[in-house]
Parts: C-alpha cells; sequence; structure tokens
C-alpha cells in the first residue's frame, strides 16, 4: 500500500514538474530584460563528465563563447539565448541511452531551437531518429561515421519518418575520408608497412578502422592483425602479446579514448611494443595536462610516437585570432582553457544555428514555426561564413569542407606533460566528385577475397 | 540436503572413489592448464596466470562471504576498487613514489607496507559494511541484503568519484614495468612474477589460517550451521566479522597488485573485475575457497587464449560459456559448495 502512494506521489510531482516546464517557454516574453522577445535556447548534447570530459568539454567552450559573444552583442533577432548543457556521459563513458534521454528532454523544450552534439557517432544514431521526429536542427561539431547521414551507408534508418527533412548537419568531415587520409599517410609519410588495427567495437571505431584498413591494403600496406577489444576492456597485454609475434611496425587505433585508446598505449610501453601510434580523432582529446586524455594515461614519454587525424580544419584563417579570444574567455575556468580541435567546429556550429535564426526570427509565428524555419534555413543549401570559413551542407547534411588536419605528440610541450601539435592539413574537397566514389571503389577493393586473404 | 551431509562423511577419506571424486576437478584444471600451455604458449601463459590470479585474490572474498552467510556480496567488486585507491594514496600521495624503485630492499619494504596498509584499511571497511549493512539484516529476508549489497556498491563508487574525479588516474608502478627476465623461451616481467607469487603466499596463508587456527574452525564451524556453532560456544559475530576482514583484505590485495599491474586505475574497475571474480567464485562451487581460486586462473586461462588465438572480442562470451558448461555437468561448481565441508 505504501508504496503504491510513493509511486502516486512520485508521478504526480513528474507531471507537476513536466507542466512547470511546459509552461515557461511558452510565455518566452516573460523574463525578458535585455532583449525584446525573450530568450531561446540552444542545447548541446555532449560527453561532459569523467574519462569522457576531455572529448566533450572543448567543444562545450566553443558554443558557451559563441552564445555569450551573441549576448554581449546584443542577442540575435531580438532574442537573449542560452544554453540548455546535458551530459550524457555515465561512469565516465558516453551513454547512448543518457544521449537519447538529453534528446528527449531537448526535443521536448519548446524554447530550443537547435542544438549542438554529439561527440560520438553511436550517440548520434540514437539521437538522429529522435531530432528528425521533432524536426529539431542538430549540428554535430565532430561526428565522424558516415552512416550517419549518406543513404548508401544507411543513414535513412535514423531519417525513416521525414528522409527528405534533413535536421541533423555536421562541420566534420566523414570517416571515409578520414581513415583514408590517414592510410595514406601512414604508408607514404611515415612508410608503415605491416599494421595492428584495434577497434572498440562501436559505431565510430569499427567504421574508421575499417576505412582505415580498406585503404591500407589497397595502398599495398598490410594488415598484421585485425583485433576488436571491446569498450570495457582493461587488459590490452594478451592482444599486444599475439600482435608481436607478427611484427607491426605500428598500431592503428579505431576507438575513443574512454574506451580504452590510452590504456592500450600505456601497455604497449610495458610491453615493449615500441611502434608509431595512430588513430582518428577519437584519440586526440587534450593535452597531457587534462585528465582523461590520451597523453595524461599514457604518459609523455610513452605517447611521442603518436599520431592522430582530425575530420576538420585545423588550421583555419581566423585561428590565431579565434584562440586569442577563447583563451581570454575561459582564462578563470579550472579547465580546457585552451582550444581543442573540436571548439573551433562547435563554434562554427553555434554561429551557424545563430545565423539562421537571425534570417527566421522576423517571420516565424510561434516556437514551432521558428524552429522549422531554423532548421529549413541550414539546410537549403545556403552558405555559412564561420570561424572554419565558409561552410555549406549537401542534401544530406554533410558540409563542404572534406579538410582533414593531421596532429602529432610532441612530449616536451606543457612542462614535458606532452601536448598534440599540428602538422598539416589536407583538403579533400577538389575531387568533390570523387570523393563520392571512392568510397565505393575502396570498398570492393576491400570486399574483394584476394584483397582481405593478402 | 541434511541427509546427504550425514550420509556421505562415514569414510570420508578411506573410500578411494570418493578421492577420486575429489581429485577430479584438480585433474580438470591442471589438464585444461596443460591444454593451455600448449595452446598459447609460455608468454601468453604467464599473462593468464596473472590476471588469472587478481580474479583469483578478489574471489576468495566473495566465496569466503557466502560460505559463511550465504550472502552475494555485491559490493566486494568495489572494496577491490577502494584498495586499488588506499594503494595510491599510501604509495602516490603519502609516500610520494611515481616510478620504479630499484633499490630493492626499499622496494620489497614499499611493497610490503603497501600490502599491509591497503590490506588492514580495507580489511576494517569491510567489517564497518557487515557491521551497519548487513548485520542487521542477517535474519532479515534474503532479498534485503542483496539490495544493500548493490546500495554498498554504489556509495563505494560514488565516494572514490567524488574523492579521486572520475578519470582513470595513473598509479606509481614500482616494480618496473618494463623490466623482464627469461624463462622457457618467453620474456616475462618481474611484475607478473610477484603478482603470482603474491597471489599464491596469501592464498597458502589463508588455507593455513581457515584449516589451522582457532578463529578458522570457527568460521567452518559457523559456515556449517550458525546455530550449533552458537551453542558450542562460537562467538557468531566475531567470528563473521573476521570472515568479512579477511575477504576485503584479499580484495584490497589484489586492488595493490591491479594498480602495480596495469599502473591506471579507476572508480568503475570495481564492477568489471567483481563480476569476473564472481564468476570464478561460483565457477569453482561458490563457498569453496580452494574452487574460487581454481576459478580465477580459469578465466584467466579463457580470456587469454581468446585473446591469444584472435577471438578477444569473445573473450567475455566464452568466460560465461566455460561458465554454464561446467554448471550444467557439475550444478554445485568445480568443487561443491560448503566452506565448512570442504576448506
Amino acid at each position: 500500500m505504501e508504496l503504491r502512494k510513493l509511486a502516486a506521489l512520485a508521478v504526480g510531482t513528474m507531471v507537476l514538474a513536466a507542466a512547470c516546464q511546459a509552461g515557461a517557454p511558452g510565455s518566452p516574453s516573460a523574463g525578458a530584460s535585455g532583449a525584446a522577445k525573450g530568450t531561446l535556447k540552444i542545447g548541446v548534447t555532449l560527453p561532459l563528465s569523467g574519462g569522457a570530459r576531455a572529448d566533450g568539454a572543448p567543444a562545450l567552450r566553443g558554443v558557451e563563447l559563441a552564445v555569450a559573444e551573441a549576448n554581449e552583442a546584443g542577442g540575435v533577432g531580438g532574442y537573449n539565448l542560452e544554453l540548455s548543457v546535458l551530459d550524457h556521459a555515465v561512469n565516465g563513458k558516453y551513454n547512448e541511452q543518457q544521449g537519447a534521454k538529453d534528446m528527449q528532454t531537448l526535443v521536448g523544450d519548446t524554447s530550443v531551437i537547435g542544438a549542438v552534439g554529439p561527440y560520438n557517432s553511436a550517440v548520434a544514431k540514437v539521437q538522429i531518429p529522435i531530432s528528425n521526429d521533432a524536426g529539431l536542427l542538430q549540428c554535430s561539431p565532430a561526428n565522424t561515421n558516415e552512416g550517419l547521414t549518406k543513404p548508401d551507408f544507411g543513414a535513412l534508418d535514423y531519417r525513416k519518418n521525414f528522409p527528405d527533412r534533413i535536421n541533423y548537419v555536421r562541420v566534420a568531415t566523414t570517416d571515409d575520408i578520414q581513415g583514408p587520409a590517414m592510410s595514406a599517410y601512414a604508408y607514404n609519410d611515415l612508410g608503415l608497412r605491416n599494421i595492428l588495427v584495434v577497434d572498440d567495437v562501436t559505431t565510430f571505431g569499427t567504421g574508421v578502422a575499417d576505412n582505415f584498413q580498406k585503404e591500407f591494403e589497397r595502398l599495398g600496406g598490410t594488415t598484421a592483425d585485425r583485433i576488436g577489444a571491446n569498450a570495457d576492456t582493461t587488459d590490452f597485454v594478451p592482444i599486444i602479446t599475439a600482435a608481436k609475434e607478427k611484427n607491426p611496425d605500428g598500431v592503428y587505433y579505431g576507438g575513443v579514448v574512454p574506451s580504452g585508446g590510452g590504456l592500450l598505449l600505456k601497455q604497449m610501453a610495458q610491453q615493449g611494443l615500441d611502434v608509431p601510434f595512430l588513430g582518428p580523432d577519437g584519440i586526440k582529446n587534450g593535452s597531457g595536462e587534462d585528465e582523461g586524455a590520451l597523453i595524461q594515461i599514457a604518459g609523455s614519454d610513452e605517447s611521442k610516437n603518436s599520431y592522430a587525424t582530425v575530420a576538420a580544419i585545423g588550421d583555419f584563417p581566423a585561428k590565431a585570432e579565434f584562440d586569442g579570444r577563447f583563451t581570454e574567455h575561459f582564462k578563470d575556468e579550472s579547465d580546457f582553457k585552451t582550444p581543442g580541435a573540436y571548439s573551433g567546429p562547435a563554434y562554427a556550429c553555434a554561429t551557424i544555428i545563430l545565423e539562421a535564426l537571425e534570417k527566421a526570427a522576423a517571420g516565424a509565428a510561434d516556437m514551432a514555426a521558428l524552429r522549422e524555419a531554423v532548421r529549413a534555413n541550414v539546410t537549403a543549401g545556403t552558405a555559412f561564413e564561420t570561424v572554419l570559413g565558409s561552410v555549406t551542407f549537401d542534401e544530406n547534411g554533410d558540409t563542404s569542407q572534406l579538410i582533414i588536419s593531421f596532429y602529432k605528440v610532441d612530449p616536451a610541450l606543457k612542462n614535458g606533460k606532452g601536448d598534440w601539435v599540428f602538422i598539416e592539413q589536407q583538403d579533400f574537397g577538389g575531387a568533390v566528385g570523387g570523393a563520392e566514389g571512392s568510397p565505393e571503389a575502396s570498398g570492393e577493393a576491400g570486399g574483394s577475397p584476394e584483397a582481405s586473404g593478402s | 540436503m541434511s541427509s546427504v551431509a550425514t550420509s556421505a562423511p562415514a569414510a570420508p577419506s578411506a573410500n578411494p572413489i570418493l578421492a577420486l571424486r575429489r581429485a577430479g576437478p584438480f585433474f580438470f584444471v591442471l589438464a585444461l592448464a596443460a591444454l593451455v600451455y600448449a595452446l598459447i604458449g609460455p608468454q601468453q601463459f604467464a599473462n593468464a596466470l596473472t590476471i588469472g590470479a587478481i580474479y583469483a585474490l578478489i574471489a576468495l572474498g566473495y566465496t569466503m562471504v557466502y560460505g559463511i552467510i550465504a550472502l552475494i556480496n555485491f559490493a566486494h567488486g568495489e572494496i577491490f576498487m577502494v584498495g586499488a585507491f588506499v594503494s595510491l594514496f599510501f604509495l602516490g600521495e603519502q609516500l610520494g613514489q611515481t616510478g620504479p624503485v630499484r633499490d630493492l630492499p626499499v622496494l620489497l619494504v614499499l611493497v610490503i607496507a603497501a600490502f599491509l596498509v591497503t590490506m588492514v584499511v580495507v580489511g576494517l571497511l569491510g567489517v564497518l559494511i557487515e557491521r551497519f549493512a548487513y548485520r542487521p539484516l542477517r535474519n532479515a529476508p534474503r532479498l534485503a541484503p542483496l539490495i544493500t549489497a548493490i546500495g554498498i556498491s554504489f556509495i563505494l563508487q560514488n565516494v572514490v568519484q567524488i574523492i579521486y574525479g572520475p578519470s582513470p588516474v595513473n598509479t606509481p608502478q614500482i616494480i618496473a614495468p618494463t623490466e623482464r627476465f627469461g624463462l622457457l623461451g618467453a620474456s616475462i616481467g618481474y611484475v607478473n612474477l610477484f603478482v603470482l607469487a603474491a597471489a599464491v603466499v596469501l592464498m597458502v596463508l589463508l588455507q593455513l589460517f581457515v584449516n589451522r587456527t582457532r578463529l578458522g574452525r570457527a568460521m567452518r564451524s559457523t559456515a556449517q550451521d550458525r546455530e550449533a556453532a552458537q551453542l558450542m560456544g562460537v562467538d557468531i559475530n566475531r567470528t563473521i566479522a573476521a570472515t568479512f576482514f579477511i575477504g576485503s583484505a584479499l580484495a584490497g590485495a589484489a586492488g595493490v597488485v591491479y594498480g602495480l599491474y596495469f599502473g591506471n586505475i579507476s572508480f568503475v574497475i570495481g564492477f568489471q573485475a567483481g563480476l569476473k571474480a564472481f564468476t570464478a567464485a561460483v565457477l569453482g562451487g561458490i563457498g569453496n575457497i580452494t574452487g574460487a581460486a581454481l576459478g580465477g586462473f580459469i578465466i584467466g586461462f579463457v580470456e587469454v587464449t581468446a585473446a591469444a588465438t584472435g577471438y578477444f572480442v569473445w573473450a567475455q562470451a566464452l568466460v560465461f560459456t566455460t561458465l554454464i558448461l561446467v554448471l550444467v555437468f557439475r550444478p554445485a561448481g568445480l568443487l561443491g559448495q560448503q566452506l565448512g565441508e570442504r576448506a
């Protein structure tokens, strides 16, 4: 009996809370002080605690900066802006279920006109169906799995109900470019020929590792071994022992640091497998001073031979100026005071949402219409002037900037704790048509029995 | 149940068939070890023994607590995790160790001190948990202490998360992880040897304690029949508290060696390791000390064999397949059940 009463009480409270939440944004003019029309929200859905904080926090900072600057400039389209920041890291790792819940929260809050995030492709997979149904614009600074947007890779599964109403865009390019870019770098620039490929058995990790491996083999390299080590692996010693017998001259880790990237590198050093460590953007998550970063876990000296790609422009024209504003704005924060690889892209995402809001603000009759107008504006093929340069989204929501940046660890930086340094960036945009066709071509090469048998 | 118990001990050691049945599981494990060795070679075998030893140390606590009060102490994995952090606190923060210590006598003192401090602190934590979370529920329905155990496990996780933050933390590896020696064509790390040796020494001490001391006898009698033991003058509360102390101290020792071996810990390591150790305890026959140790090594063998043969992604599934197979043929686990009967 008592339990039942308690349950009833709990349900009652939740209904009441929901009613309150629904009521607040319904009257947007209520708390308006500076701007005439009230306050709108930009949702932020990123992993922000635990080991995953090093992934999400630099991107959050980018959005925070963009919104702070917009408010200082007097708001956008007559509205003040605030952030609705939701963290979907659970126990230090990104969590799909929490990501889905958070997206439902954002979709349900009518004052949210767009969202920035997520960081991990596996989270995007569960969020896109929700935001697509609601028609909420979502801009990811960091997702790279090609299957999220491209129909050839199964993206229509995520926008089943409104396949033509694109609501998910990203300013990072895709893994069918990021993976092969590292293959070419490993083969040509680093001279590697026999690589051990480890992935964390997730949407992102397995996908990017597949892309890397196919292209590396197409170039003439061999795969020493391909190992799936699921995201809660802590003991990599046996797979390192097994791999050593195959004499790899490099290791590619398809995954993110919280899934074990840092532990793998640390244990490689302990087991005496002293070869270059390569990976996608998932392993480049902060300096040796940041808790949970690859360099911090593995140690600066152990990481000295590490290379990472980032699926976004690393050296954009306004970078020095952006870094200066960023560092000035966050100088009093306790962590992540300097921009990370995805701070600029997250800032760009926020810029795009705000520019679209600027255009949409006048004509929209109510909150729902405003949200839809923002979405339609972003995905209509408009060119946006962002900190990264001009960005246009194609019919699937993918960015026109097909740029991959390369980074390397310098163990001497940050007082010997180590940090990533930018090496170069490559623009794959010259062959937009080729880029469309190339994944299929390399897919055939990788899929043929001769190639996989070698 | 009781009729089996009374008819079986009629001729416990004289019966050769019974002796063979008892030796059977040991032969099974030996045969398995030989097979694994042949399959994966000495290098991987050393890896398997190392990780198996860590599982075994944790499994001992599960099995002792289950043996004496029939409680699956789900907080036990977290006690192991706390042990790893206590060791970090002592070695890293109090003694300021950061890397390998090359001076052997100093290293020995440091290692032994780390074990003693961690085992005492974590042992007392176990006693405290028993006193406040389990003892008041000793006569409550089975489900109640089980839920408290899960609650304690969350509390411990959250406390460590608040103190040390949710990110993984590096621990001082005072035994240089890259120092190795040759054996049977393999290159074995001194730290591997140390982990295995520490586990074996602790297990032998535990066996001696349970079988040769007064308190050990009290434990066995309490496990067999709590009320009868009480009638014979055994102080039940003290005996159960001692069981928790020893079980938790062993998990603390596992935490110390985990930190030394991997050099990186986080507040979530208790869940995975606890699950594996619990599986080890069930595999060996929960309540049975030797069984828990064997179970730990078997899980180490299965995991490493999966990695060595290229099926690492299936390691977890294979561990539980092994558990199911063993339970199908021996529902009470490899060595049967009771602390009192077999220990």
